[in-house]
């Protein structure tokens, strides 16, 4: 029976304590150290070959007869105001179905609350009409067609220029500042700390804005059929859009179906209906056609979202012994014109280390901007780098090994919550680092310092991250005459392998191979509710569901059994289930193949339903992971070879080592981009951006990719949930950026703390460090 | 934006195209270039005239004034020559082709359109942005952001040349065999015009009729028949350093070419040029003046780089290319030594 439960879950460096619906659980944890058949091997996506061979579908693929393509119409200033719109030759073109705009109104004009073709355009790519025609060049040219008159307003495109003193105002109704005194966190007391320090480190860091680079571009199908309405999303969140759909419609949800069976990534950008799928699902209704609308890839960069930049002062205190007295990390960032909240920048700094006096603020502003969205452990990224490089400094000015300072200051309880911890893999993701690395040893001498430009250096640096999930989640399996079974689940697989790791979990638990497991995700009709796969908490929110509903069902088989085995009365915790046979315990001489009772089901099919039980009260669930990173620096052009990283995780038992892996390669390659070459430039005198394309906003390439080493503390985190495993989208990406950066000093003694590492960053660095003595043996 | 209509032609022969040519028809090589700018709605000719089907365009031919290659030449199939492979001389010229682009560029782009290619400049690029070099008042990198800019012979464009091939090209003195009308200087319709004379720096008075300001002195009804390299002194080397951001697919900040003759352990002539700087590939006078004579030594080589940048004028955001700039040259030197 369902019962109203308060747990508590992280999400993306928040804690909230929510109310849900569980179901109990009548799931037995895996213990540590079982021996499962599937889950913990190696396994190959089951859409792998789908995927490799272009028999995928992705939203981009969706073609429906007679279908329409929507396109936008999007501001080319920075901030404006729309004086009028000219949409009638537009209009007349042939082919083109229909022309929304500010003076000409879709039917439903507003999204969440604002308006989709407002008076006031704030950014450069602002949506200003929408057309629909028979196909993409005809919506090009009939966008082509539309006069807009726009009044120039004075614009403010990044945090300096919003926050000075005269600032132009981003929004003309609104003050540029969203939060001036900031979030703030506080325990203990930061005179303490700098009182009780012997000695001091201040750092001031920058880090750029990123762009998430979704492969497959943000976009929508909707096709009507009586009142029921069909979106395809390319979404990290198919409930999530449904529900978006159904509010912004004003209709009821079981008219809303949304499909995202594959997506081309989303990174954090990608979740409930936006301004395109309004728009797409409106022209659907109102041509009786299906209509699409993708965005290009300018528009990608333009009206996509971005990780916003930040500004970050970083002080530490200690002791001499290395004990943290103060931790003190002040941030500034700009979210864009509608002034989201700021990421957690300061999360790292509450709960990476025991240290009594800590105090973090995060103030935001607007900017003229498209608004900045959740991107890879928003906040976490950027906060680690600055707190992981003032670590460093302050191991370097103690004279300690960097190590041994974090070791020092380990925290084995949650600092910020006060408990402990469900399982803490960090020293052990450490030991096996330094291990692998060879941390101890002395630099490798295959490019000794010293001779040609080239110099070696390594660093270090860790990461903690949310990942523990929750309820609510559920998953029904349905179990087939055939002896196979269909597990149904209301996720979304987005890359990370989400298809591959419910199939093993659910083959694991009924005892079938996995090849007698029919995975169904990425649509909400046929499913019951799954969570967004964000905060890292996909897999450790819906495999304990799977789980219990795969226990539900072998209930009822072993009930079917018992009868067929002449033993009605025995109960059914008196069966196992053993390698296809369910067993009765009390006689293992009585079993009964599973397809024997199956057989016997004729037309009947098992269907069962399981949730997501709630999380242990005041314990904190939380990832870990260490990152060593090796790096040659050419102290004459001032390049940067990433060549090494040791990337080791606790995320509890590794379901998937092979999906696992792959994750962690993607999350550091993500991480050495964000280290070294990328960087969204907006031009100060036209408020334009400058790099909306894959040709200036340079993301690595192959010839950038580092040996990458990836291990697992792999320690099922028995308290967390009933498969013991915790998430991984987020945390790889996590200490990349000061993992490098620490490298970096450790290899021609300049600290950089501005991102991204290039060329003329670090040649003015070096210039300037060996103008003032420090580095004799740099030129 | 929307690219706009345009008729297409295959041409047959040079003569055939160059006779078709005028302001408003463009000839078309591999597109890689000239289909960007179309579809960014950054030109719009009315016409393209398909040089690929003319024959004989591509490849590589000796003939006693050295090597011919052809305009239509892929980079890939250039750099892959085994003439090309083979000759120290030309080295420079094989490093840049490979370090252009990426392998599925190369397989298209053709060396002539890579020396006739237009800036890669981000605000040139924006059709938002009226910049000079396309018709606009004025630069906006000069102020603005420009830490990919020019250091040399900027203004009123402070765009620098793009092309990596031309900056080896010019190392080794190439020419550009250019087909165009009879009435003009082209004996037999061809004209021979050096490298150096063939890319022009910014100027007022050079401009097209839809504005655009050329970065070459060709005219808008001339043809590129061929790249002409040469025969090199006995003995000469050439090496070429580009230096990226990344590790592929990247246009140079800086990169460096340098062709060296010696006479016994004494530099009898050099040509030396740098790539990423200036609006066109910049020859480094002063440091072959420096270099003659001398020994490539340490010395010889710092002296000579130090006077490669004498004359450097960096933007706002650019200082570094001029270091930048000093240990191309120099890395260049070392692979000579
Ligand atoms: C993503 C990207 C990365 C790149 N990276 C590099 C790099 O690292 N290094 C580098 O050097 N280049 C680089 N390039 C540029 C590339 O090499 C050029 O685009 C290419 O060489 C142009 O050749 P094409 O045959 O495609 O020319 P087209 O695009 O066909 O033509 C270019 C121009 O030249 C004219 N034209 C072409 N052939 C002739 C001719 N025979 N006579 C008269 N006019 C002619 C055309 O009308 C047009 O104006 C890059 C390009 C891209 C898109």
């Amino acid at each position: 029976m369902p019962k109203i439960r308060k747990t508590k879950v992280e999400f993306e460096g928040r804690i909230e304590e929510r109310e849900v619906i569980v179901e109990e659980e009548h799931v037995e944890t895996w213990p540590r150290g079982a021996t499962l058949r599937l889950v913990g091997k190696p396994t190959p996506r089951v859409d792998g070959v789908a995927r490799v061979s272009g028999r995928a579908l992705y939203t981009h693929d969706v073609q429906l007869p007679r279908m329409l393509i929507g396109r936008f119409l999007r501001s080319p200033h920075p901030h404006a105001r729309i004086k009028a719109v000219d949409s009638a030759k537009a209009e007349a073109l042939p082919g083109v179905a229909l022309v929304w705009h500010r003076y000409h109104p879709a039917p439903i004009a507003t999204l969440e609350g604002r308006e989709i073709f407002p008076e006031e355009v704030a950014y450069e790519g602002a949506e200003v009409a929408f057309v629909a025609a028979r196909d993409d060049r005809t919506a090009e040219d009939a966008l082509a067609l539309i006069n807009v008159t726009y009044e120039l307003l004075p614009f403010a495109f990044d945090l300096e220029s919003a926050t000075a003193e005269d600032a132009p105002k981003v929004l003309l109704d609104e003050g540029n500042w969203v939060s001036r005194e900031g979030d703030v966190y506080q325990r203990g007391d930061v005179g303490t700390g700098l009182g009780d320090a012997d000695e001091v480190v201040e750092l001031t860091f920058t880090t750029p804005i990123a762009s998430h680079c979704c492969l497959e571009t943000h976009g929508s199908a909707a096709s009507w059929e009586g009142d029921q309405v069909t979106v395809w999303h390319s979404t990290q969140s198919v409930f999530g859009t449904r529900s978006s759909v159904a509010d912004a419609l004003g209709i009821p949800m079981d008219k809303v179906r949304v499909i995202s069976d594959y997506i081309g990534g989303g990174f954090g950008s990608k979740w409930g209906a936006e301004p395109y799928t309004l728009m797409a699902i409106l022209a659907a209704r109102e041509t009786r056609r299906p209509v699409k609308a993708v965005l290009g890839r300018e528009e990608e960069h333009l009206a996509a979202g971005y990780r916003p930049g930040s500004w970050q002062r970083v002080r530490l205190g200690a002791r001499e012994d290395g004990t943290l007295t103060l931790i003190e990390h002040d941030a500034k960032v700009a979210t864009g014109a509608f002034g989201g909240g700021g990421p957690v920048i300061g999360g790292p700094s509450k709960d990476l280390y025991a240290c009594p006096n800590v105090r973090t603020v995060v103030r935001t502003s607007r900017t003229n901007a498209d608004h900045a969205r959740a991107f890879r452990a928003p906040g976490y990224v950027e906060g680690t780098f600055a707190l992981e490089g003032a670590m460093d400094a302050l191991a370097h000015k103690l004279g300690m090994d960097p190590l041994t300072l974090r070791m020092k200051n380990y925290a084995e309880m949650s600092p910020s919550r006060g408990g402990p911890y469900t399982f803490k893999g960090l020293r052990q993701a450490y030991e096996m680092g330094a291990e692998r690395f060879g941390w101890s040893r002395a630099v490798p001498t295959d490019l000794p310092n010293g001779q040609g430009p080239w110099r070696r250096g390594r660093g270090i640096a860790s990461q903690i991250w949310g990942g523990g999930g929750g309820p609510p989640a559920n998953a029904i399996v349905r179990l087939l005459p055939d002896g196979t079974a269909e597990l149904s689940v209301g996720v979304q697989d987005i890359g990370t392998g989400t298809k591959t790791v419910l199939t093993q979990v659910a083959a694991e638990e009924l005892g079938l191979p996995l090849e007698a497991v029919r995975c169904i995700i990425g649509d909400t009709l046929p499913a019951p509710y799954g969570p967004g796969s964000g905060g890292s908490v996909t897999l450790a929110s819906t495999t304990p569901a799977v789980r219990s509903a795969c226990r539900e069902v072998l209930r009822q088989v072993i009930a079917l059994a018992a009868v067929m085995l002449g033993l009605e009365d025995a109960s059914v915790d008196d069966f196992d289930v053993e390698r296809g046979d369910i067993v009765y315990r009390k006689d293992p001489d009585r079993r009964l193949a599973f397809a024997r009772v199956t057989a016997k089901m004729g037309d009947y099919t098992i269907v069962a339903k399981g949730a997501r039980g709630p999380n242990p009260d005041d314990k904190a669930v939380n990832t870990f992971g260490a990152h060593f990173a090796e790096v040659a620096v050419n102290v004459e052009t001032g390049q940067l070879r990433v060549e090494r990283i040791v990337a080791v995780h606790d995320i509890g038992r590794v379901v998937n080592p092979l999906t696992a892996t792959s994750q962690v390669y993607g999350g550091v390659m993500m991480g050495v981009g964000y280290a070294t070459t990328e960087e969204r430039i907006i031009d100060p005198a036209t408020g334009l951006q400058l790099t909306a394309n894959l040709e200036d906003y340079k993301v690595p390439l192959v010839t950038d990719t580092p040996a990458i080493e990836v291990l697992f503390v792999d320690v099922a985190d028995t308290e967390a949930n009933s498969v013991g495993s915790k998430g991984l989208g987020e945390p790889p990406i996590i200490p990349v950026a000061a993992a490098i950066a620490n490298a970096v000093f450790d290899a021609v003694g300049v600290r950089v703390t501005d991102l991204p590492i290039t060329p003329d960053r670090l040649l003015a660095l070096l210039s300037r460090a060996s103008n003032a003595g420090f580095s004799k043996e740099v030129e | 934006m929307a690219m706009h209509p345009f008729a297409y032609a295959n041409a047959n022969s040079l003569e055939e195209a160059a006779a078709n040519l005028d302001g408003e028809t463009r000839p078309l090589a591999g597109g890689t270039d000239l289909v960007a700018l179309m579809k960014d709605g950054l030109v719009a000719p009315k016409r393209l005239v398909n040089l690929k089907t003319v024959p004989g365009l591509a490849g590589v031919v000796a003939h006693a004034d050295g090597l011919h290659i052809g305009a239509l030449t892929t980079l890939s199939n250039l750099a892959s020559n085994p003439e090309l492979q083979e000759r120290r001389d030309l080295a420079a010229l094989v490093e840049a082709l490979e370090e252009s682009a990426t392998p599925q560029l190369r397989h298209t782009a053709t060396i002539g359109g890579n020396l006739l290619q237009w800036p890669r400049c981000w605000y040139f690029r924006n059709p938002q942005v009226p910049c000079w070099r396309k018709g606009g008042r004025r630069c906006f990198a000069f102020q603005g952001e420009n830490k990919y800019h020019t250091i040399f012979g900027g203004g009123p464009c402070f765009a620098p040349h793009p092309s990596d091939p031309s900056v080896a090209l010019m190392a080794l003195d190439a020419s550009v065999l250019v087909v165009g009308p009879q009435d003009r200087d082209h004996r037999n319709g061809f004209r021979v015009v050096p490298l150096a004379e063939f890319f022009v720096l910014p100027r007022r008075d050079h401009e097209w009729a839809d504005g655009y300001h050329p970065v070459t002195l060709l005219e808008t009804d001339e043809i590129v028949a061929a790249v002409v390299v040469p025969q090199a002194a006995d003995g000469a080397r050439s090496a070429f350093v580009k230096v990226m951001e990344r590790g592929a697919w990247d246009f140079a900040l800086v990169s460096a070419a340098v062709s060296l003759t010696m006479d016994g352990n004494r530099v009898a002539a050099s040509r030396v040029v740098l790539g990423g700087v200036a609006p066109i590939p910049w020859r480094a006078n002063q440091a072959e003046a420096a270099l003659r004579g001398e020994r490539v030594s340490e010395d010889g080589v710092a002296r000579a780089v130090r006077a490669a940048v004498a004359d450097a004028r960096p933007l706002g955001h650019n200082e570094y290319k001029v270091a930048l700039a000093k240990q191309a040259l120099a890395q260049a030197f070392r692979a000579l030594a």
